[in-house]
């Protein structure tokens, strides 16, 4: 599989300017998390968590289970507000807006891949990924061409009328990547992709996230699979009860570095 | 929007179960609630409807004959809307050779050229008008029953009338037309002015200055006497005021199940689909386009659901309240109002959406990271140490863990529990209901005889409710009264007899004659004894008991003396006790015959004077036996009394059950739901459960387990709610209709009856959770597992 010019995400000059706030710019910090702390009741999952991804990083994020990965990728979304401790995505501090701000903020800048897919039940897949864009304001007719064509440089075309329920996990997982492409994201988080994925359907997943990041987009990734990291992140961060206790650099896939 | 129509119009079509559910709850309610609106508002304004249909009079206006002409009544209009008259009013005697028989007094019959007219317009039933010398149109409701004198012709003064049609008149303006060309014949003394008034007419004063103003300008003593409509409106109100309580508990038991229901599946819809919110607003819907889409989703079915919930309630109510209504001479104009419908295509949806609102401003608060968390496991913790304790039970583990599935979503287990809570509810106060009435109406049938025999006076005959008009010359008795009463004892099968004569006899300290009803024979151990509301039975001449409604009448009590006086003589009686009715006709003071030999011995009394009440024995026919009576003596009509049950009875019954009914399979639809989520929600615990090998059977007993708790706590708490509903709803209904009912009607709540109403929770939630369960049983593991 190759990923090919047409459904790249321009951070730089393609993406439009939003209304609601600042625009963003590749010399800032994409994301921009200042000790942050997340709390559930007694169980700290966050516990001072700073960290800076610049714009074309892809950045690994991996730990033990229950070290607050997925918290910690929650927070950067908007899905979830921190204890304390401020949360910058883009230039905007999270912190500061409201819950339909943020559903803005989300639909606009972030794209999403989780574990268990987290598709839509109700809709077959072209329409999982098309009411992405629609939801930005595009109407169905675009909206489905572009979801069509995304498909089809996944491989899934032909699944394309297929309800969730009858696609195999990797059908899930890529369908799940063009809806997070839909709207050309600034960001997208990857919240262990490959978790549920026999190793073949992993191998495609992380050859997707590899082409995305060889051709400038901004990654965060979720994983405890080694091989993931290395292979698609230029930087992993090791995370253990909720702080970054190890941070380091590969060298060989920093290519996109330039790209900005 | 796009983006939010098209995830709503989705979660509508994929969720068929959820949608259907949602649809058929909602069109059940409102059917119940449109039944019990119009049936209620019906019974609340119902004479001012028929009133209005039949231009009623807001006064009667009599006005002596020779003190006003015809010119001078028909030029006095102040204030007038709308009048009619003047008629030609004569006063007749029923001179059925002797006493009046259908009711006592004479009858006022009026001179009407014919039935409508700018007021009165009256409802004129069967036969047609009259329109020639000797032709009588006759006063009655639209009732064919209740031994209602069938006759052709009729004697008044003597004069002989052929009957040739019958009318009803809501304001009661007479007892009976004639031409105007036969009243002249009759030379009326009085004439009769129908006005409608312009302006205020609320009041009886008001109604009084209208009058006076119209009267203003005529001789002085032109008017002799008037009646507002307010007297007959009052009346009927009470006639009416008996079904209020009943349709109100109804109603209101309506309502509350359909909140309660609606809300528990919309919150179903809503926790049901947390994950699905939790990825709507991963993706970047707002909160308020989340809520959007939950209220879509629910609004669709519920709408439709009371489109045709309401359009089913108007088809469904309009029989009862034809059958209901009819009776009382009201069926006149009463139809479902656009009130009502208004609150079936407006109110419920609206009532929809609130229950709705609550789970959907949690929707919108939930956080996506914690809505996507939730949705994928039922949250744990909750009720783990009852299903431990459970567990260490030694039940079937099958049973013990579907005792545990309530425990993991307590809030929707209360609601469910309720919804079959206020169904058992309604079925126990249903039950009760009826048997209560059942009961009133065989204490009522034994108490009287299930024969009532009536002598002829050779002129008119009389025909029970189900009998055939009798034909043919009508006879007249050879018997004295005394033979008749031994004719009856002698024939085969008779029990005991009691013969009654009622008439009005004037008491000391009462301004009007107080109506008495002599007995003789077997009244006492017949069953009116059975009827006692208070005090206790009488035990001599010098005792009476007295009908509930006599005693509120006229304000008497248990203790108090009423001495009757006639020529001279007189009787005094103690009143030692109150019966709920007596025999059917005017109630009246019971009292010994020998009162009525002390007070007129010289009296001898015609057969037709007199009504004999049989009962059989229990194993008598009672066809037989009439027929043996007609057969001994041509001269007596003999009226089949037994089985014979109210409209009033009907209706309540009729009424009652249709709505537990329904109630009943909308408490089953909650619990259907509760199941459907809960087997939803456990999907991944039931394929383990299979994949380790739990048998189809045994999910099945599972699922039902889980719900026959349901079931029994629902049942145990509706029958207390339902048997209270029951001591405070029958007694306020009676006191509606000025009766009192006996103890013995109220004692209904007996082993057997409750035994079966214990039942009515489980059964209930049995019939919601089979179909559900077979689902779950049938659930296919690998797709189970494939998709969690
Ligand atoms: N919604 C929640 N409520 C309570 N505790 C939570 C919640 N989400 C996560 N946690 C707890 O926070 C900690 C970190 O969780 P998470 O970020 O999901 O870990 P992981 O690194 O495996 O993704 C864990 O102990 C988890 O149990
Ligand atoms: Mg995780």
């Amino acid at each position: 599989m190759t990923a090919t010019q047409g459904y790249i995400p321009r951070p730089t000059s393609r993406n439009r300017v939003r209304p609601y706030g600042a625009v963003m710019t590749t010399d800032t910090d994409v994301v921009h998390l200042t000790d942050v702390r997340k709390e559930y009741g007694d169980t700290t999952a966050l516990n001072g968590v700073t960290l800076s991804v610049r714009a074309g990083e892809a950045v690994a994020v991996m730990g033990p289970s229950g070290c607050g990965k997925s918290t910690m990728l929650n927070m950067i979304a908007g899905l979830d507000r921190p204890t304390s401790g401020t949360v910058r995505v883009g230039g905007e501090d999270l912190g500061r807006l409201n819950e339909t701000k943020l559903a803005l903020f989300r639909r606009h800048r972030i794209g999403m891949i989780f574990q268990f897919f987290n598709l839509l039940d109700d809709l077959p897949a072209l329409d999982n990924v098309a009411l992405a864009a629609q939801l930005t304001g595009t109407k169905a007719g675009p909206a489905r061409r572009r979801a069509t064509e995304l498909l089809d440089e996944l491989g899934i075309a032909d699944r394309r009328n297929a309800f969730p329920a009858t696609l195999s996990g990797g059908e899930r997982q890529r369908v799940a990547v063009a809806r997070a492409l839909m709207n050309r994201p600034a960001l997208l988080l990857a919240d262990e992709p490959t978790g549920a994925l026999d190793s073949s359907a992993g191998e495609q997943v992380m050859d997707l996230l590899l082409d995305l990041h060889q051709i400038g987009q901004t990654l965060l990734i979720v994983t405890h699979d080694e091989r993931l990291a290395t292979r698609c992140a230029s930087r992993v961060i090791e995370l253990a009860d909720g702080r970054i206790t190890r941070e380091r650099t590969l060298e060989r896939t920093s290519v996109s570095g330039a790209g900005a | 929007m796009s983006a939010v129509w098209r995830a709503s119009r989705a979660a509508v079509r994929r969720r068929r179960v959820q949608t259907f559910v949602i649809g058929l709850v909602v069109l059940m309610s409102t059917m119940t609630v449109v039944i019990g609106l119009t049936l209620l508002e019906a019974s609340s304004a119902p004479f001012d409807r028929a009133f209005a249909q039949q231009r009623g009079p807001h006064a009667i206006a009599v006005y002596d004959a020779s003190a006003v002409t015809g010119a001078q009544l028909a030029a006095a209009k102040t204030g007038v809307a709308a009048s009619a008259g003047p008629f030609g009013t004569a006063t007749l005697e029923w001179t059925a050779g002797g006493e009046p028989r259908r009711a006592d007094g004479p009858m006022t019959i009026v001179g009407r050229a014919d039935p409508n007219g700018p007021v009165d317009r009256l409802n004129l039933w069967r036969g047609r008008w009259a329109s020639a010398p000797g032709e009588i149109v006759l006063a009655s409701q639209d009732h064919s029953g209740d031994g209602f004198p069938v006759v052709d012709s009729i004697t008044l003064s003597g004069v002989a009338y052929r009957v040739v049609g019958w009318a009803y008149s809501l304001s009661g303006t007479a007892d009976g037309w004639v031409t105007p060309a036969q009243m002249e014949t009759l030379r009326p003394t009085s004439v009769q002015m129908l006005y409608r008034f312009a302006g205020d007419v609320s009041t009886r004063a008001a109604v009084q200055a209208r009058l006076d103003a119209v009267t203003a300008g005529l001789p002085a003593n032109a008017l002799s006497a008037a009646e507002p409509y307010l007297v007959a409106k009052e009346q009927i109100a009470a006639d009416i005021g008996v079904f209020l309580p009943f349709l109100a508990t109804f109603g209101v038991l309506a309502l509350i199940v359909a909140v309660v229901i609606v809300g528990n599946v919309v919150s179903g819809a809503v926790v049901s689909g947390l994950r699905q919110i939790g990825i709507l607003k991963s993706l970047g819907f707002t909160p308020r386009q989340v809520v959007t889409v939950y209220l879509v989703m629910v609004s669709v079915p519920a709408v439709v659901g009371a489109v045709l919930g309401t359009v089913a309630g108007s088809l469904g109510a309009q029989p009862l309240l034809e059958e209901g209504f009819e009776g009382l001479g009201l069926e006149a104009g009463i139809r479902v109002s656009l009130w009502t419908w208004g609150v079936g295509l407006l109110g419920v949806p609206a009532l929809v959406a609130l229950a709705a609102f609550v789970p959907a401003v949690r929707a919108h608060r939930l956080s996506a990271a914690e809505a996507i968390s939730a949705g994928s496991a039922p949250r744990r913790g909750r009720g783990t140490r009852a299903q431990r304790w459970l567990a260490g039970l030694r039940l079937p583990r099958s049973v013990s863990l579907g005792l545990g599935v309530p425990l993991s979503r307590p809030g929707r287990t209360a609601f469910t529990v309720v919804a079959v809570l206020l169904g058992v509810t309604t079925v126990t106060f249903a039950s009760g209901l009826a048997d209560s009435l059942e009961r009133i109406a065989t204490v009522q049938e034994k108490a009287s005889g299930q024969v009532l025999v009536i002598p002829s006076d050779g002129k008119s005959r009389i025909a029970g409710p189900r009998d055939v008009p009798p034909t043919g010359e009508p006879a007249k008795t050879t018997r004295t009264d005394a033979e008749v009463e031994q004719l009856l004892r002698g024939l085969p099968d008779a029990a005991r007899v009691s013969a009654v004569r009622g008439t009005t006899v004037p008491a000391v300290g009462q301004t009007e004659p107080v109506r008495v009803l002599y007995f003789r024979g077997d009244f006492a151990s017949m069953g009116y004894r059975d009827e006692l509301t208070a005090g206790r039975w009488m035990s001599g001449p010098d005792e009476t008991v007295v009908p509930s409604e006599l005693m509120k009448e006229r304000r008497l009590a248990v203790g108090d003396t009423i001495t009757l006086e006639l020529g001279g003589r007189r009787a005094a009686l103690t009143i030692v006790g109150e019966v709920m009715d007596g025999p059917s006709g005017q109630p009246g003071i019971f009292a010994d015959w020998s009162v009525f030999t002390s007070l007129e011995p010289d009296r001898v009394v015609a057969p037709h004077e007199m009504e004999y009440q049989v009962q059989l024995k229990p194993t008598g026919n009672v066809a037989a036996y009439a027929d043996a009576v007609r057969a001994a003596d041509p001269g007596l009509d003999a009226l089949d009394m037994s089985e014979r049950r109210s409209d009033f009875q009907y209706i309540v019954v009729g009424f009652s059950s249709t709505l537990s009914l329904l109630l009943a399979a909308v408490a089953a639809l909650g619990v259907f739901n509760t199941v459907v989520l809960n087997v939803r929600e456990r999907r991944r615990d039931l394929g383990m459960l299979k994949s380790i090998g739990m048998t189809p059977r045994q999910v099945v007993a599972m699922v039902l387990t889980s719900m026959a708790a349901v079931g029994v706590v629902g049942g145990l708490l509706g029958i207390p709610v339902g048997v209270l509903a029951h001591g405070y709803i029958m007694p306020a209904a009676a006191d509606a209709a000025q009766v009192s009912i006996p103890q013995s009607v109220m004692d209904v709540w007996q082993a057997p009856m409750l035994l079966a109403l214990a039942f009515a929770g489980v059964v209930i939630a049995m019939l919601g959770a089979l179909l559900p369960a077979r689902g779950a049983a049938r659930l296919r593991i690998a797709e189970v597992l494939h998709n969690e």
